[in-house]
């Protein structure tokens, strides 16, 4: 029996110990199922999540800026930038071939990109719809794309410098893009993906249009003006060959900004690098010594301070007039003068003498008062003070009444005039009218007065004053507007060389800032050509552009005329407003009214 | 050769395939679990790379329960028709598979996937010989051992023609290449030898012969021997060689105890090569946890437990070593892609048995596993003690009683 039992036996002894074996095998196995799982859980699980788990930053959709009647002057839009996970890209080759080609990139440095470790990488960004088109035609792997909110500017270049511009991040680098980046800013909203070992990217939840977009900035600034003006001062800055020019139109009640256009031009759309000195908003960044439009603040600090009358007389030297080792000339020889005629005639040495009579402590306040050497307060990045700090010695006070060796941003001398306009009340000068949430919530900008600076009275008499400059006789006939009674002032300043450190003998920064209609003036706009050549003078080259930009506005706004219309009797003189226009009873008229005194014995000399 | 000398108890000499008691009810469910898994965890694993290939997620998913359907069938019919009519069949079908073995290496009948022929197309159909290979190897071997019974022991007849045979499948197993499937199959060929009873010492000769083989193969062979490397420190080459390792080693451990939730798991996204085939089970245990593992280890030890029962019962000798060469089989092949997904043996290409997508695969199993249940309906074998005589069975079961 043993004999025949025993191969049995030994059958199912072996068929057991394989049995033990498969049972140890798979026992071997749970506890290693065991300890992955229970004991390194933890690590494994946070492996497998690095590379699976991601976060997309959805960029935020950057606010609008709009003009005062709600026109898109800056917006965003949707359009698809393209990367690469170099690692998911199967064949180098044909992925540099594809893209250089749909993308109009150079090879060399596209395959140095994609040859990159690492997990993403931009292949361009913000690509027109075409190349991405193109793109999503060649169908690599590897290869995927974004959308991202890009900035456009539908007007192009108007008020570029006012408005500033972008970053290909969309971070707001100049002007109101940049001052106020944080509020137009979309939040980018960091959303949960879901990697897959391709590169691309599942999203497990969703941002809605509330939690990304910016807010939206309501511009006090009117769309048509704002082009009119820019219109005006590029063609002149183009036709006299200046290095830039500004202008500015400002609501005197209110020191909203109702236009501001900076010449050169940019087209913020598409920033280039040799547009580098265009990018500034020179009316804030950029003090210039402003020349005789102070002549302005001079007489209403004089008036104010009871220290002269439009009446009061001076003797003006005949030219030239020497005040310790300097010597000040006018333009033209003059007699004596009135305080309105030192205005009118834009008299130097007049302006010089009525100085040194208030005395510089006296003019040093009342130049701060007006608003210089003190930021305006506008939200504009860049914004300088000026200067009006050194008036010491004699010279110094005598060339800071016309204008001299102080220094003013375009937008102080434009909300200093504004002050003159309504009334005397410095207003702070603002831009933006309301900051508009996406959830409709707004933030609205009130006007806010800054000082008084003069009686209602001395302005009034100051104005009537900046009237005559316009008229025949004046400085600046040719920022007359026909209809309109307009009050202003011209500037013609030398510019300090920088190398002899004295003052350049061509260079001049030539500006016209005045007020329309003069009894309840509506705009105040400031006309700024730097180094204009040939006719340099601020009432040859800022005053047509003052007319210019000034009958827009008025049309714009549709302002009825306060005075008669000419007679037909010189349409020609209305027609061409750059030529001294023919005189006629009525601004000997005004000009009576101003002074209201009688004129002191003047030599006829004065300037025709 | 007559029925007589296959050493089948006297009984069967009356009704050869009558036999009355049902299959092992523990055995079928837990096939049909794993098959049931299966498809869940294929549909689970494919879905993504269906719609990115195919642009139908459903795509493996419905090849699959086809392949499950036919499979079941397979199975049924198996059962129906009985294990021992499969006795006949045991040499042409091993020089059919060792046929296609050989047709499967000839450009143009075989199909080259990944640098390796292991496929035969056919209009409409196509199949791995590998998988038919394994099946064909057991039941020559059952059929062999069974008819040779104490020669086993005699080098020349019980030991040495096995080993020719199963060197030869090995070699065009190697050619193809399929290492998996060579080491799967000679395991099997231990096993079998082993249980017949073949002296250890030939085993022991046989391993030492054969590990310079094996040594050759792996270091003649650069991606094995990457394998290799990779398998030592996959970490060292996570992005590299090691890729498939870490991935699976990643997918398995993130589950934790109770998994990320069926569906939920995040390798399938194209981190893990071939989730839905050779490494569904990580994916199993990335969304099902340690309790998915613990699941289908256990239905694996079921099935190994009522297998090996099976092969107790069996009434011959050529249903018990049947039965012990399928249990093997599937339950080696298991063990050796557990092994794999969870980094304790380096990779091959082995399918989980039942569970993995493959056609081919899931049908042999399911073949495989109605031999095994065909086996088990039958009580009482040769290899239970006292089972000599119908007396000493109906004590016994009188005892029992």
């Amino acid at each position: 029996m043993v004999g025949t039992e025993s191969p049995v036996r030994r059958i199912r002894i072996r068929i057991f110990v394989l049995g033990l074996l498969l049972f140890g095998s798979l026992g071997g196995l749970l506890a290693r199922a065991v300890r992955l799982q229970l004991g390194e859980e933890k690590k494994l699980g946070r492996v497998a999540r690095e590379q699976y788990q991601a976060t997309v930053s959805l960029p935020g959709r950057r606010g609008d800026i709009r003009d005062r009647n709600g026109v898109a002057l800056a917006s965003s839009v949707q359009v698809d930038s393209i990367f690469a996970d170099p690692r998911a890209i199967l064949d180098l080759d044909e992925a540099v071939e594809g893209l250089a080609g749909a993308l109009h990139l150079p090879a060399r440095a596209l395959r140095r990109r994609l040859a990159e470790k690492g997990r993403f990488v931009w292949v361009k960004r913000q690509v027109t719809a075409a190349e991405a088109r193109a793109v999503e035609g060649l169908g690599l792997s590897g290869i995927g794309a974004v959308k991202e909110s890009r900035r456009f500017y539908p007007e192009r270049e108007l008020a570029a410098q006012l408005l500033g511009f972008t970053g290909v991040d969309g971070e707001g680098l100049e002007g109101l893009e940049r001052f106020y980046d944080q509020v137009l800013a979309g939040r980018s909203v960091l959303l949960p993906c879901v990697r897959d070992a391709r590169g691309r990217l599942i999203a497990e939840e969703t941002a809605t249009a509330d939690d990304l977009e910016g807010a939206a900035l309501d511009l006090t600034i009117d769309r048509a003006l704002e082009y009119l003006a820019q219109q005006a001062i590029d063609r002149q800055v183009a036709e006299s060959h200046a290095a830039s020019g500004i202008a500015i139109v400002l609501e005197p009640a209110t020191g909203a900004l109702l236009a501001l256009a900076v010449a050169p031009p940019f087209n913020p759309n598409s920033v280039r690098p040799s547009d580098r000195d265009a990018l500034r908003d020179r009316a804030v960044t950029d003090a210039f010594e402003p020349g005789s439009t102070f002549k302005s603040f001079l007489a209403a600090a004089l008036l104010q301070e009871k220290v002269a009358t439009p009446a009061t007389p001076l003797f003006a030297e005949n030219g030239a007039w020497r005040i310790g080792r300097r010597t000040l000339h006018d333009h033209e020889p003059f007699g004596w003068l009135t305080l309105a005629r030192v205005l009118q005639v834009s008299s130097n040495i007049g302006a010089a003498k009525f100085g040194l009579a208030l005395g510089r402590i006296r003019l040093h306040d009342y130049l701060q008062a007006f608003g210089f050497g003190a930021r305006t307060g506008i939200a504009l990045p860049g914004e300088v003070r000026g200067t009006v700090a050194s008036l010491r010695s004699d010279i110094s006070v005598a060339t800071a009444s016309f204008g001299q060796g102080v220094t003013a941003t375009p937008l102080q001398i434009v909300t200093a005039f504004g002050a003159l306009a309504n009334g005397g009340t410095l207003m702070r000068p603002y831009v933006v009218e309301r900051i508009v949430e996406p959830d409709g919530r707004s933030v609205t900008t009130e006007p806010r007065p800054i000082r008084s600076v003069v009686s209602r009275a001395v302005a009034r008499t100051v104005t009537k004053m900046l009237e005559a400059v316009v008229e025949k006789g004046g400085t600046a006939p040719a920022a007359a507007v026909p209809g309109y009674l307009v009050a202003g002032k011209t500037g013609t300043a030398q510019k300090a060389d920088p190398l002899t450190g004295g003052y350049s003998a061509d260079k001049r920064f030539a500006s016209f800032v005045g007020y329309l209609p003069a009894q309840a003036p509506r705009f105040v706009i400031g006309v700024f050509v730097d180094e204009p050549k040939g006719k340099i003078y601020g009432g040859e080259v800022a005053a047509p552009v003052f007319r210019e930009i000034a009958e827009g506005a008025l049309r714009q706004m549709g302002v009825p005329p306060t005075e008669p219309i000419p007679a037909p009797a010189a349409p020609v003189a209305a027609a061409t407003p750059a030529t001294a226009r023919p005189g006629g009873p009525r601004p000997a008229l005004k000009l009576a009214q101003a002074a209201t005194r009688p004129l002191p014995p003047t030599p006829p000399e004065v300037r025709p | 050769m007559s029925r007589e000398d296959i050493g089948a108890a006297p009984r069967d000499r009356a009704g050869a395939g009558v036999v009355t008691a049902p299959p092992d009810p523990v055995l079928l469910w837990a096939v049909f679990a794993l098959v049931t898994l299966g498809l869940v965890m294929v549909y689970s694993a494919s879905a993504v790379t269906a719609q990115a290939l195919e642009h139908n997620g459903f795509y493996f998913l419905e090849r699959q329960a086809g392949a499950a359907a036919v499979g079941v069938g397979a199975l049924l019919a198996v059962l129906r028709l009985g294990y021992r009519r499969l006795l006949p069949f045991a040499y042409p079908l091993l020089l059919a598979a060792l046929l296609a073995l050989v047709l499967v290496l000839v450009p143009g009948v075989g199909s080259s996937v990944g640098g390796a022929r292991r496929w035969i197309r056919i209009p409409g159909f196509s199949f791995q010989p590998a998988e038919l290979a394994k099946l064909a190897f057991v039941v020559y071997l059952a059929h062999s051992l069974a008819k040779k019974r104490e020669k086993v022991r005699i080098f020349s007849v019980g030991f040495l023609p096995h080993c020719f045979v199963g060197g030869l499948a090995i070699l065009l197993l190697m050619l193809e290449p399929d290492f998996g499937s060579s080491v799967a199959l000679a395991l099997l060929l231990f096993a079998l030898l082993f249980a017949a009873g073949a002296r250890i010492s030939w085993l022991v000769g046989l391993l030492l012969a054969g590990l310079p083989i094996g040594w050759l193969a792996i270091a003649r062979s650069q991606y094995r021997m990457k394998r290799i490397l990779a398998f030592l420190d996959p970490w060292a080459h996570r992005h590299g060689i090691g890729y498939q390792t870490v991935e699976s080693l990643l997918s398995i451990g993130s589950g934790g105890p109770w998994g990320l939730g069926l569906g939920a798991g995040r390798e399938k996204l194209f981190f893990l090569p071939e989730a839905h085939t050779d490494f569904i089970f990580s994916i199993i245990g990335e969304e099902l946890g340690l309790a998915g593992a613990v699941l289908v280890i256990g239905l694996y030890a079921i099935v190994v437990w009522r297998g090996l029962r099976a092969a107790f019962r069996a009434r011959d000798a050529f249903g018990a070593y049947l039965a012990l060469g399928l249990t093997c089989l599937i339950g080696v092949g298991a063990c050796v892609n557990l092994g794999v997904a969870m980094g304790v043996l380096p990779t091959k290409g082995l399918t989980l048995p039942l569970v993995s997508f493959g056609g081919t695969s899931l049908v042999v199993s399911l073949v495989e596993a109605g031999l095994l249940l065909s086996v088990s309906r039958s009580a009482g074998g040769f290899l239970l003690p006292q089972s000599r005589g119908e007396a000493a069975r109906a004590r016994l079961a009188g005892g029992l009683a």
